[in-house]
This record gives structure tokens, C-alpha cells and sequence, in this order.
């Protein structure tokens, strides 16, 4: 059986806004969320992580309902634009609160640190600290944390916007092969309708504070409703 | 010859009436050197009570209000309750409150007949007099300094951006752990220098230390130095008890500022992060008991001070010519004050901006020279200035002058911390497109610059304005019957027994206090503020 997260009139208030999300997304894919600016894609993920309280609705995974969670006790590492490290701690611990947020490490531990440092790429750079890094190395850290934390949702928050096309390219395919490798599940949040279709086989359209269209991939781009027409623009 | 821009004589101007009083003091104070007797530093038990005292309290009211602010903060910054607005307010205002109105407050609580004596009186208990002497000066002390101290520690606090909280929470991090990796980095940077400016504060601090201290067990250097020249007129040796201070207090202040950087003073935002911590229920009963000692501490005393001026003298006082012209003098000496200092503070940031490229560190002398005016004390550029003016001028007649000049100097390295960052950002954001449009000088003061900087200058006004309308240093050494301000009126009659009178000048100085600081802040920092 596949299992499904599963939002049911999950009503969220943020300053003057009401969104309303109802939906369900299935495991093991990756789905992007698509929309225009205020539209909501942030509040979603934050809602998720469990950052916001919704004030209705419910939140249910496997059956069961998150909302009484707290964030570190819900299935989902998320990946923000920036911000995602200490910047006096090295990148070897910053990844490894991943695991104990004490930092207290067992042998067997530090090997799962220094493999996840390896599967992003960053081998021997364990010892570093971020600020010596550039911003595609630092989200590599932090998806090398997001590994260890061994959750099955990964949520991403535009966390590519900030870096050049040729490192987006590089850190697409990164997630791409992660998330086969360990069966994650991934939402991304994205601008970039190429971007998101490169890599996800679902979408999922904010607009009118709710989900508005949700969908193929490849459906998304013959969409003839007029939200998604202005959104897509000289696109389509 | 070349014809030097218009800049050029602004700043140069700013720097003479800066510079001025240090040269006419300093040479004054050089002139004194030489009849100094050097033996009584090593052999005199007084002095060295002295100087034992000014550093074991400056240390301990440090130790506190900076060990106090760090909870504080935590607590503040983690819970939203109604009147934390209000506290906050308060604890911005605390800094601006003259020390000898603080006294008046913490005496009617912690008095012989003070509030806590009466509460346990009731329950058949007493704890005596403790306020004179070391409790009573650390307690204004940290009454001072725990709301400047928790204000700078919560600013900086609140730079934390929302994604580590989230990603904190996400970890599922312990207070203790968000504490380790999330705050105590960020609340290092500024800690060393506020605890140095606080150090340096507490050291040379002079009207707390008249009041509530006294005798060789609980003086001070800066007492001392005035004991030298008002009482003794002994001149060479308020010149080495100046010397020995401007050593000991630089060194400390040194120290602190290679540990860190200094923090601007800023408006704090009255914004609550959404923090993971804020839900755990033991937290929740410690931030209540922090919170309230707070309240104790500061607000407390400040509420003793409005209620002791509720009182039979009131009429009497308020009717007497006296009252009102102290509380002028006090008016105009703060005004003007405030307006030399932010021209003074204008002049130096102008300076930096011009020689940037060719004077690289410059930045650092800047940083200097508004770090000066807190390791030199008000009583020792006073009495340099007193030794250097009185074979000129009668010292006496001009005094309200004096104390316009020695308030403004001093009040510099606040206006700078208050300016410095965001004109420093401002040209860095619009040099270049201010250089491409061709907008000099006063243009470019009208159009970017002064609509951009109104809040921060307003600020800076205000601090200084207040602070020298409630400054009582100086003034001390310089006053005259006939030419008095409000503080040094409220000390006389404190002095004198008049404890009615005196609770009620309190309450007009305090009034005066708040409403230039408001003058300043609203009427030049605009409504933003």
C-alpha cells in the first residue's frame, strides 16, 4: 500500500489571509508546488513542518493526524532558501545535529556523518566551517543533514533560487539521485515551471488561497484555466 | 591655493569644539603633573579603599546586571504578555532617568522607611537599613544597567532569523541546546563590549555614589576627585586621581572593545519570534519569576518615585521661582547640548565618509575618539576645564556654558553608536547613485540623508537630551546658588532633609526628562518612532 499525506480543509490564517488546502500526495515522488508570490506555497510547507498551527482542518499521514506533533516529531526535514546552517559550527556538525541535536555521537554515528557528507559531494570537507563554502556547497550540507535525520518527506522552499543555473543543474540532479536512493519523498517549492517539471512528475498549483489545481506534470502546461495561464505567461 | 569644499569646514569645526575642551583640559590637567605628590598613591590607606571599592563595585554591578539581562532577554524574548510593550518602553526610558531621581526611588523602597522595611515590619521581621554603602550603589547600579544591558542582549536576540528557529524546532532541540547553538553565539559578539561600556559606566559613577555610598568604605575615584576640588581644593592630587582612573577605566574599556564590537542602540522591534521553547511549562514558571524580578528591580523604584511625589509639598514647591528656574536652566543646557553633539557626531561620520579611500583608518580613529569621551569622566574634563578657564574667565558665571559643553562631548559616543550604522548603510546603498546624480553637500543632505536618517538622529537627540538635562556632574562642580539646574536643586534638598521638596523636584525633573527625550524623538525621529 502506498501511503498518503492527506490534507482535509486544513485552514490556516496568516495576517489578513484564510488559505484553505485540501489535497492528497502520494509517497515516494516528487511534487512541485507551483503559484505566484503570496500565493501560499510557503505557509503550505509551514504548516506541514508543523512552523504554523492551523486554526481547521486536519493533517493526516499513514492514518494518522500530525497536528498534535511537534515539528521534530513530524516525517519531514525542511530545506530553506538560506539559513540552513550555524555558521560557527563545522559542516561535519552541522550535520550530525541531524542526528542528536546534543551532539553527542556514537562511532557508528560519526560513519553515517561522514557517508552523508560524501553522498552531497563534500567529501573531506567535514572540517570546514560554512562560511568558507559557497552557497551550493552550504545546501549540499544541509541536504546531507536532511539524509541523516532519515525522515521520508523532504521539503524544499525555493532552496535553489540563490545559486547560479549551472550549480542548480548540478544540485537538481543531486536531489534527484537522493531521493531514489533513499526513497524520499519530496516537495519543492519552485518558480521555475522548467525546474519543476525536470524533476517532478506531480504538480500541485496555489492560487485563490487553496489548492487550485493539482495534476500531471505534463497536464500542468496544457492547462487552460485562466490563474494558470497568467502564471505560466509566455510559456505556454 | 586650493579651495577646500564646504565638508572640509564643517567637519573641521565639529572636530575644534570636540577637541577644544580635551586640549584646554588635558593641558591644564599636564600643568598639574609636576606638583603631584606620587608617594600618596602607594601609601595612602584611603586612597587605596578607594580604589579598591571603584573596582569591586563597577565588577560586581556588572557581573549582575549583565548575568541578570541574559535570562531576562531570553524571558522577554520568548513570551508575548500583556504590558510587555510597556515594560520595554520602560526599560528604554530607565537609561534616560537622571541617577539622582533614581536614587530618590530606590530609597523609598528600600529606605529605612522604605517599602520592603514596611512589608516586613508586618510580618514582624526587619531587615534593617541596608541600603548605604555597597547594596545601595549596586542596587541603582543594576537599576540602570539591567535594562540597558537586557535591551542590547533581546536586540540582538531578535536578529535571529526565522529559519533557525525552524530548524531548531525541527531538530527537536532542548532550550538548553537552542541556548548553546543558536543564542549564546549570536549574544557573544556584543556581550564583551556591554559589559565594558557598563563597566565603565559603574566606574565612574558619581552621583550614585554621593548619595547612596560615602565614607573611605563605599567611594569612589570620581567621588574623590570631586572631594579634591570642591572641598579640599587640593589640585595635584584630583590630577592623579584623574590620571588613575583615565589608566584603569581606559584599560577596561580597551579590553572589552578588542573582545567584540560595540552595539548600536537601536529601536528594538516589538517583535516575538514564534519560539519552539515557548511551550514547555517549566520554562514558562521560570520566565515569570525572571520577569518579576524585573519588575522589581526597575519598575519598582520608579514607581516609588512618582508615588513619593504625591505629597503635602507638593503646591509649596511648585510655586516657588526657584523650581522653575532651575527647570529652565536644565531645558535650555539640554537642548543645546543635544544639537552641538549630533553636530559634532554629523562632522566626524562627514570626515569618514570624505576619507575613506584615502585614510583607510580612519574608521577605527572615529571609533576611538567616540570611545574617549566614556573612558574620560565628567568631573575630570571638568575640573581640567576649570583649571585651565579660571585665570580667564569667571568659572562661576559661565558655568551653565561649561556644562552645555562637557554634556555634549560626553553624550558623543551615544549619539555615534545611535548614527554610525545607519549612515554607514545609507552610503554605502546610495553612494554611488548620489556620486552618479551629482548630489553634493546640501542637496544631498536634504534629499537622502537627513529624510533617511530623521529616526536615528531623533534617537541620538534624545538620549543626549535627556541625559544632560538630568546630568548632575558637572553641574556639581561648577553650580552657584543663583545658577543652578533642577538635578543639582534636587540633590541640595536631598542633602538638606527636604524629603518632600525634593520628591516632588523629582518628579518635575523626571517629567523634564521624558518630555525632551519625547520632544526629540517624535518631534525630529517622526511618527516611525
Amino acid at each position: 500500500m502506498v501511503d498518503v499525506l492527506d490534507m482535509q480543509d486544513l485552514q490556516v490564517q496568516q495576517g489578513d489571509n484564510l488559505f484553505c488546502f485540501s489535497g492528497a500526495l502520494v509517497e515516494q515522488g516528487c511534487t512541485a508546488l507551483m503559484g505566484a508570490s503570496g500565493s501560499g506555497k510557503t505557509t503550505l510547507l509551514n504548516t506541514l513542518a508543523g512552523f504554523v498551527q492551523p486554526v481547521a482542518g486536519d493533517l493526516l499521514w499513514q492514518g494518522q493526524s500530525l497536528l498534535g506533533l511537534q515539528p521534530a516529531e513530524r516525517p519531514f526535514t525542511s530545506l530553506f532558501q538560506e539559513h540552513n546552517l550555524f555558521a560557527h559550527l563545522t559542516v561535519a556538525d552541522n550535520v550530525a545535529l541531524g542526528i542528536d541535536p546534543g551532539l553527542r555521537l556514537n562511532e557508528h554515528q560519526r560513519q553515517q556523518v561522514e557517508q552523508a557528507i560524501e553522498q552531497v559531494g563534500l567529501a573531506g570537507m567535514g572540517q570546514r566551517k560554512p562560511g568558507s563554502l559557497s552557497g551550493g556547497q552550504r545546501q549540499r550540507v544541509a541536504l546531507a543533514r536532511a539524509l541523516v535525520r532519515r525522515q521520508p518527506w523532504l521539503l524544499l522552499d525555493e532552496p535553489f533560487s540563490a545559486l547560479d543555473p549551472g550549480l542548480r543543474q548540478d544540485m537538481m540532479a543531486l536531489i534527484d539521485d537522493l531521493q531514489q536512493r533513499h526513497q524520499l519523498s519530496v516537495i519543492l517549492v519552485t518558480h521555475d515551471p522548467q525546474e519543476a517539471l525536470q524533476l517532478a512528475s506531480e504538480v500541485m498549483f496555489i492560487a485563490a488561497g487553496g489548492v487550485y489545481w493539482q495534476g500531471q506534470g505534463d497536464d500542468f502546461l496544457q492547462q487552460q484555466k485562466p490563474l494558470i495561464q497568467r502564471y505560466l505567461g509566455a510559456l505556454s | 591655493m586650493k579651495i577646500m569644499p564646504a565638508w572640509f569646514w564643517f567637519s573641521a569645526a565639529a572636530l575644534i569644539v570636540l577637541l577644544g575642551p580635551f586640549v584646554l583640559a588635558g593641558g591644564a590637567l599636564l600643568g598639574e603633573v609636576p606638583r603631584i605628590d606620587w608617594s600618596v598613591l602607594w601609601q595612602d590607606r584611603y586612597l587605596h579603599a578607594v580604589m579598591r571599592f571603584s573596582l569591586w563595585q563597577a565588577s560586581l554591578s556588572t557581573l549582575l546586571s549583565v548575568g541578570l539581562a541574559i535570562p531576562l532577554a531570553r524571558a522577554l524574548a520568548r513570551r508575548q504578555f500583556t504590558g510587555r510593550g510597556i515594560l520595554l518602553r520602560i526599560f528604554s526610558v530607565a537609561m534616560v532617568i537622571p541617577p539622582i531621581v533614581a536614587v530618590l526611588g530606590i530609597v523609598v523602597v528600600h529606605g529605612r522607611q522604605g517599602w520592603v522595611n514596611e512589608i516586613l515590619r508586618n510580618l514582624d521581621w526587619s531587615a534593617g537599613s541596608y541600603l548605604y554603602g555597597l547594596s545601595g550603589v549596586l542596587l541603582a547600579h543594576v537599576f540602570f544597567n539591567l535594562p540597558l544591558a537586557t535591551r542590547i542582549v533581546l536586540q540582538r536576540m531578535e536578529t535571529i532569523v526565522p529559519e533557525n528557529w525552524r530548524l531548531v524546532d525541527q531538530l527537536g532541540m532542548s532550550s538548553w541546546q537552542h541556548w548553546r547553538y543558536l543564542e549564546w553565539p549570536h549574544v557573544r559578539a556584543v556581550l564583551a563590549p556591554v559589559a565594558a561600556l557598563i563597566f565603565a559606566l559603574c566606574f565612574t559613577s558619581f552621583a550614585i555614589v554621593m548619595s547612596l555610598g560615602g565614607g573611605p568604605k563605599a567611594t569612589t575615584l570620581e567621588v574623590a576627585i570631586y572631594q579634591a576640588v570642591r572641598l579640599d581644593f587640593d589640585l595635584p592630587l584630583a590630577t592623579m586621581l584623574s590620571l588613575v582612573q583615565l589608566l584603569m577605566c581606559g584599560a577596561i574599556l580597551l579590553l572589552g572593545l578588542r573582545l567584540g564590537r560595540p552595539a548600536d542602540i537601536s529601536h528594538s522591534l516589538a517583535l516575538v519570534q514564534q519560539r519552539p521553547d515557548a511551550r514547555r511549562a517549566v520554562g514558562k514558571y521560570v520566565d515569570a519569576l525572571l520577569l518579576i524580578m524585573g519588575i522589581a528591580l526597575v519598575v519598582l523604584p520608579l514607581s516609588g518615585i512618582v508615588l513619593a511625589g504625591i505629597n503635602s509639598k507638593w503646591l509649596t514647591v511648585l510655586a516657588d521661582g526657584q523650581l522653575w528656574l532651575a527647570a529652565w536652566n536644565s531645558l535650555w543646557v539640554a537642548c543645546l547640548a543635544a544639537c552641538l553633539c549630533l553636530f559634532m557626531a554629523w562632522g566626524l561620520l562627514l570626515l569618514r565618509r570624505h576619507t575613506r579611500h584615502r585614510w583607510p583608518w580612519g574608521a577605527s580613529v572615529l571609533e576611538a575618539t567616540g570611545m574617549v569621551t566614556l573612558v574620560v569622566p565628567a568631573l575630570v574634563l571638568g575640573t581640567g576645564l576649570f583649571l585651565a578657564l579660571r585665570n580667564w574667565v569667571d568659572v562661576f558665571a559661565i558655568n551653565l556654558y561649561l556644562v552645555l559643553l562637557v554634556n555634549s562631548v560626553l553624550g558623543l559616543p551615544f549619539m555615534l553608536r545611535v548614527l554610525t550604522t545607519p549612515y554607514l548603510q545609507l552610503d554605502s546603498q546610495h553612494d554611488r547613485l548620489c556620486q552618479s546624480l551629482a548630489m553634493q553637500g546640501w542637496q544631498r543632505f536634504k534629499l537622502v540623508e537627513w529624510p533617511v536618517l530623521r529616526p536615528a538622529a531623533g534617537l541620538g537627540l534624545a538620549i543626549v537630551a535627556a541625559f544632560s538635562a538630568g546630568d548632575l556632574g558637572v553641574v556639581a562642580l561648577f553650580g552657584t546658588p543663583d545658577m543652578k539646574t533642577l538635578p543639582l536643586l534636587m540633590y541640595q534638598r536631598l542633602g538638606s532633609y527636604q524629603a518632600e521638596s525634593a520628591a516632588v523636584t523629582a518628579v518635575v525633573l523626571l517629567a523634564l526628562c521624558l518630555l525632551v527625550f519625547m520632544l526629540f524623538e517624535r518631534g525630529i525621529g517622526g511618527r516611525r518612532a
